[in-house]
């Protein structure tokens, strides 16, 4: 049987690369998810990680460390925050 | 091509249509519905349309605080979970960590808060304080220091102030669990006993 294709539409997904079932330790809502703040997920909403390989959302960190009893520490385990490159 | 992005607009607006509160609410509506339920601990809404302030009442099974029921205020604020929850006891008791205005002593309510903790930690946090008080970071010093020096004198003085007597011009509030059979026998200000 031959099949000729006539027509044809791509739909794609998307995901972070995160295990499925972790949620942000700041917010808890799912990675995939925005932070609170923001209302659509994606690119502008992304998420940050650690050396210390914890991840959050990006908004959802930046607003500890910029508060001053963060002293500039990863909430999971109060090392210094450096972000991953 | 138009599909997805009408899909995309639908979603949009069923984001947009969805009650939102603020950041803090959410996340604490979070912490309130993972609460690991406990027979010792009961939490209260006093305020059934306000969840950001609720009173903890925690019975301690063991310790020099047992037969006792202790009562605190949480209060969580807009910045919560930057920020940790503001808890206090609402009664006057006689503990190393706990002054008797009812501030408490609790490095996660303090410097060790970051927003990976949540309410129950701070619930864990206390009943700890309960089972055994901490008295290398006092804010009662005389309790701490008596409770180094002579554990003994110190349960004895726990036990009496636990009841509501007055020590040192301090009329400290009867805490005594009237459901708890341990306390049969113990007596109240009053000279009344249980049973």
């Amino acid at each position: 049987m031959k099949v000729r294709i006539i027509d044809w539409r791509a739909v794609a997904g998307w995901r972070w690369d995160v295990p499925d079932d972790e949620v942000c330790g700041i917010c808890r809502a799912a990675f995939d998810a925005c932070c609170p703040s923001c209302k659509i997920p994606g690119d502008d909403c992304p998420l940050i990680w650690g050396e210390c390989t914890h991840v959050f959302h990006m908004h959802c960190l930046l607003k500890w460390l910029g508060a001053d009893n963060s002293q500039q520490q990863c909430p999971m385990d109060r090392r210094p925050w450096v972000t991953a490159t | 091509m138009l599909k997805i992005w009408n899909q995309k607009k639908s979603e949009v607006e069923a984001q947009r249509l969805k009650p939102k509160g603020s950041p803090s609410r959410i996340r604490l509506q979070k912490d309130l519905g993972e609460l690991v339920p406990s027979d010792d601990t009961d939490i209260q809404f006093p305020n059934p349309s306000d969840q950001t302030t609720f009173n903890v009442v925690y019975r301690p099974p063991t310790g020099f605080y047992t037969g006792g029921e202790f009562r605190f205020t949480f209060e969580v604020s807009e910045n919560f979970p930057h920020e940790p929850p503001k808890v206090l006891c609402t009664q006057t008791i006689y503990h190393p960590n706990i002054d008797t205005e009812g501030h408490v002593c609790l490095n996660v309510l303090r410097e060790d808060w970051k927003p990976v903790l949540n309410i129950q930690s701070v619930i864990f946090g206390l009943q700890m304080l309960f089972v055994e008080p901490n008295p290398e970071d006092p804010l009662n010093k005389d309790a701490a220091k008596l409770m180094i020096d002579d554990r003994q004198r110190f349960g004895r003085m726990v036990a009496e102030t636990m009841c509501g007597q007055t020590r040192s011009n301090v009329a400290y509030s009867n805490v005594l669990d009237m459901k708890n059979p341990a306390n049969k026998g113990r007596t109240l200000r009053n000279g009344h006993s249980y049973y």
